[in-house]
């Protein structure tokens, strides 16, 4: 399946990417516009004005993503909590690592092309949902 | 001549009722510490963060039943940018006056007093596009707050053999 997005990929994006390849679609293909009309036919936006799968309410994208596709996943809706505060800042989470991964990826932004981003955000957001699940089923801080 | 400041511009209208929609779009405004060009017209040097924050935010207006459009722009004269950018400084100036005020009457300061005046230093922090020098005054005085409560823990340290 094929997904659009904007160019210029920032955290929300980049989580919601990660997401769709390791729970969605396996054989997710990403493309890149500048302008939702550009988005081809047959191909499934992502977080961007007007898509389904965007900003609803008070969600970023990843959040919208999970309730769209029911995914009930602890360690996701944790994931989506620091990705929310990376991505808006607005304070409705207790999320003290959000921070980081919003300065990291708004660098690697500057430095690499989308399709590289995605490629380097993957493995990071695999460490992330590693380090939360053993926080989830430990209770506390993995060592 | 130098180069003029690029500028995001929303321009919305939003229904008065139901108002929750209407006080969330003017907290996010208020929160990206936007200039008021006018009635439903705000105004943001652009940037890849401003832009997207204002997309959103005019997703938000769609969704609410209203009207808005951005636009990319820059002020037609030198002296009217200024102004802009002058009135944007001197809010925030403003802000890290009462940061800086909060430190100096702080009653009984602990570290959790510490901790809230840091994170209120990075809001505003992030919100300041044209830092005025009260920005690194303000930084300053929140700093030596925490010194205060940081030093006692090392002289007792210090005491060990």
């Amino acid at each position: 399946m094929k997904w659009a997005t904007r160019a210029s990929c920032h955290v929300d994006r980049a989580a919601c990417a990660w997401l769709i390849r390791r729970f969605i679609d396996r054989e997710a293909e990403f493309v890149f516009v500048d302008d939702p009309a550009q988005v081809p036919i047959g191909v499934t936006p992502f977080d961007m004005p007007g898509a389904q799968l965007s900003h609803r309410g008070h969600d970023c994208s990843f959040e919208t993503f999970l309730r769209h596709y029911q995914l009930d996943d602890p360690v996701l809706w944790r994931i989506a909590e620091i990705v929310h505060e990376a991505d808006l800042d607005d304070e409705r989470f207790d999320a003290p690592e959000a921070p980081g991964p919003d300065v990291l990826i708004r660098g690697l932004s500057m430095t690499r092309d989308d399709d590289r981003l995605l490629e380097l955000t993957g493995p990071l957001l695999d460490g992330l949902y590693e380090y939360v699940r053993r926080a989830t089923l430990l209770g506390h801080e993995p060592a | 001549m130098s180069r003029r400041t690029q500028w995001a511009l929303l321009a919305y209208r939003i229904p008065r009722e139901p108002s929750t929609p209407r006080i969330a779009v003017w907290r996010q405004l208020k929160r990206l510490g936007v200039a008021q060009l006018g009635d439903g017209l705000v105004a943001l040097p652009l940037d890849a963060r401003t832009r997207e924050q204002l997309e959103w935010i005019a997703d938000a207006v769609h969704q609410a039943g209203g009207e808005a459009t951005l636009w990319l722009s820059q002020a037609a004269s030198a002296s009217q940018e200024q102004r802009l950018t002058a009135e944007l400084a001197s809010a925030r100036s403003l802000e890290y006056q009462e940061l800086i005020d909060e430190v100096e009457n702080a009653a009984a300061p602990n570290d959790r007093t510490v901790q809230r005046l840091r994170r209120e230093l990075r809001r505003v922090n992030r919100r300041d596009y044209f830092p005025p020098p009260e920005r690194a005054v303000a930084k300053a005085a929140v700093e030596a707050l925490a010194a205060r409560f940081e030093r006692p823990a090392v002289a007792l340290g210090q005491q060990q053999p």
